[in-house]
């Protein structure tokens, strides 16, 4: 059983995130705020007893259905289906490789973040972050819960209520998009 | 035909995914002190929603071991066969008038056969009863025993 502190100790390393990937989602701010405190809320109410290694996997799926609820209360579900569909667009999975290959940096990130001044860091971010924006729901979910919540893949498919198939495929096609985005644009990470 | 990435681009994609991420983390230090506050609100309210939880259910735990006390040492009266308990506790009662009973009964009857005997001493006697109201007889019977009789 989490005790308050290790629940604080949970909620204070998770809310940041928590809120940017809400933002992602709603793009709204406020909501975003709104959604994020009505799940931490409902998981200290409801699963305030369960042990702490249980708590982010709990988190995650209390957040998406939150971030699932605003879209209904705002009627706006036909929305969150059209990014759904998007799921369904065919991907040339071969030229997307090489998109891959060129743009891999084996370079030393920290040296090159070093060179770089604040105000460009900030706009880098921007742009990513604006990418990941742009990514369908599913993608933009599977990648940031695989990789920015550093679930594995078996906790983020529990998570997300799919399979884990799925969210490789779901993780890949979102770097391959990213990729390619952050390129044409000229950024290295 | 779709084909399945292969380890080598996976391992690719893996490790941009993660520059991205990181760059994604650089950015949480660069949230607006508004932004940090409500976070912090929000979840100090969740903290004191567990901190309330808790501290009912220690309440609720409490309770009902004091309950399970009372049942295992002394009895909760309002579970049933109450009327049964009244009536083992009655009995002693039951058996200290009883008791008085049987004694007094008894010490009349002790009584009523010392008083039988003195008047069927009296009656069978070759003395009619009458004698013991004579004056002379009275007198004759306290100088004989004032004088031994000799054998």
């Amino acid at each position: 059983m989490a005790t308050e502190q290790e629940l604080s100790a949970f909620l204070k390393d998770v809310e940041k995130r928590a809120f940017k990937r809400s933002v992602f989602h709603v793009r709204d701010e406020e909501a975003a705020l709104d959604i994020v405190q009505d799940s931490m809320l409902k998981l200290a109410q409801h699963y305030g007893d369960k042990p702490v290694n249980e708590l982010p996997m709990l988190f995650q799926r209390i957040l998406s259905n939150s971030t699932l609820d605003w879209f209904r209360r705002q009627k706006t579900q036909k929305a969150v289906f059209t990014h759904f569909s998007d799921l369904e667009s065919s991907v040339d999975g071969d030229s997307d490789f090489d998109w891959l290959e060129t743009y891999a940096t084996n370079g030393d990130a920290s040296a090159a973040s070093n060179a770089e001044s604040l105000t460009e860091r900030k706009q880098t971010l921007q742009s990513i972050e604006k990418e990941i924006q742009e990514l369908p729901a599913r993608q933009r979910e599977a990648f940031l819960m695989r990789y920015w919540e550093e679930m594995d893949v078996a906790e983020t498919a529990a998570a997300m209520g799919c399979s884990e198939g799925s969210v490789k495929t779901h993780c890949f096609r979102a770097i391959q998009t990213l990729s390619k985005a952050l390129k044409a644009k000229g950024i290295e990470l | 035909m779709k084909s399945a990435p292969t380890l080598r681009q996976e391992q690719t994609a893996d490790r941009i995914a993660r520059q991205i991420t990181a760059r994604l983390s650089e950015g949480e230090a660069l949230l607006p002190y508004e932004i940090t506050e409500r976070l912090r609100a929000s979840r100090e309210q969740a903290v004191s929603i567990r901190r309330r939880e808790a501290s009912v259910l220690r309440v609720q735990t409490s309770t009902a071991a004091s309950a399970q006390g009372n049942t295992l040492t002394l009895g909760n009266p309002d579970e049933g066969n109450g009327w049964w308990r009244t009536l083992v506790s009655a009995i002693p009662v039951f058996a200290l008038i009883a008791g008085l009973v049987i004694y007094n009964s008894d010490t009349e009857q002790s009584m009523l056969s010392e008083v039988t005997e003195v008047d069927t001493a009296l009656l069978t006697d070759d003395l009619p009863p009458a004698a013991y109201s004579d004056p002379g007889f009275i007198q004759y019977l306290k100088t004989s025993a004032a004088t031994p009789t000799e054998h």
